[in-house]
């Protein structure tokens, strides 16, 4: 006697689909679209990402001072409440819009989408977006960008790359910030590199302190020449 | 909130993929999530309770979570190596690479009708 085997599928209430779709499909529709905006009009756009109180507002108000009559610049930027960002942005004389998240942890391109009609981009070389101060998930939200930034403060102790990978797994630059304050914190500059580029080894490094200004005109030639060649592109 | 934001983008990427139809007969949603995702599964499944508190449509659909650990491929020697404490160096190699074939996804992978 053989046992037939059932080529039939076992009976049940319940019928499959198999999908391979990503939760994030929606985000990344719009992220597209943001990057061919960008790519027409030709306009660098930048991610600024770090936790909470790592300096990257006071960082835009240098690179603005610093860069403004050489390029056109404007910047974005995500808090949870208040105008006090775009405020202090403002008072550098460039265009800045505060998107209030009412909330919401992060950025989503949808959001970003939503800001750009108030830009003329066809003037714009530099376009920053300061997101939300965390380090956790604006890591998960493309917003189109061409280049993530990511501010890691020398108050904020050296063993962050490790605790949150994947910021620094996306970034593309690491900027130490606040250098000038590295005689008086226990904080490794090596031992953050290090650490960073076992996670990402083609992460850039920079030390900057927007207080002493060391550091700024890297900062500033890096963004010069990643303007540069987004004209060309 | 990020969980939140996960759960509603869910729920519209279902929509978009498939008719009121088979909507109302879907009883689950299967996903497998790396762990460089960000996803947390039991803060994912409190937000998924919380999404059903506002949305009672959904409320015979269960969520499974399936998490995956982190795998690159060495583009020199083709060796796959599992990556532990965030070092993503071939283990034969030792070359760095960024080169990630499991670890980052977040997708549905999987959805149930009852017939």
């Amino acid at each position: 006697m053989s046992i037939e085997k059932s080529t039939k599928a076992a009976r049940g209430t319940v019928q499959c689909e198999n999908t391979n779709i990503n939760l994030l499909k929606a985000n990344d529709f719009v992220a597209d679209i943001i990057k061919k905006q960008m790519a027409e009009s030709k306009t660098l756009l930048v991610n600024i990402t770090s936790s909470a109180g790592s300096g990257k507002t006071t960082l835009m108000q240098e690179t603005a001072k610093r860069l403004k009559d050489t390029i056109k610049i404007a910047v974005m930027v995500g808090d949870l409440e208040t105008e006090r960002d775009a405020d202090r942005i403002r008072e550098t004389g460039i265009q800045a819009l505060q998107i209030v998240t009412g909330g919401i942890c992060h950025l989503e391109a949808q959001m970003i989408h939503q800001v750009l009609p108030e830009y003329n981009l066809e003037e714009i070389d530099l376009l920053f977006i300061e997101n939300v101060g965390n380090l956790v998930c604006p890591s998960s939200f493309d917003l189109g960008e061409d280049f993530r930034v990511t501010l890691m403060a020398t108050t904020e102790g050296d063993d962050k790359p490790k605790k949150y990978p994947k910021m620094f797994l996306t970034s593309d630059l690491m900027l130490v910030s606040k250098a000038d304050l590295l005689p008086y914190v226990p904080f490794s500059v090596e031992a953050v590199t290090i650490d960073a580029r076992e996670i990402n080894h083609e992460l850039e490094v920079i030390q900057i302190s927007s207080t002493s200004g060391e550091g700024i005109d890297t900062w500033c030639d890096w963004l010069l020449k990643k303007v540069k060649e987004k004209k060309k592109s | 909130m990020h969980e939140t934001s996960i759960v509603n983008s869910i729920f519209k990427t279902l929509e978009q993929e498939f008719n009121s139809d088979k909507l109302n007969k879907m009883s689950g949603v299967y996903l497998k999530v790396g762990i460089l995702s960000n996803i947390e599964p039991r803060l994912l499944y409190n937000a998924y309770e919380a999404f059903h508190l506002t949305n009672p449509n959904y409320h015979n659909t269960k969520l499974h979570i399936e998490m995956s650990e982190i795998k690159i491929q060495c583009e020199d020697c083709n060796h796959v190596t599992d990556v532990k404490n965030y070092r993503f160096l071939c283990d034969q190699c030792q070359r760095p690479t960024k080169n990630i074939i499991q670890g980052e996804e977040m997708l549905i992978h999987k959805v149930e009708f009852d017939d």
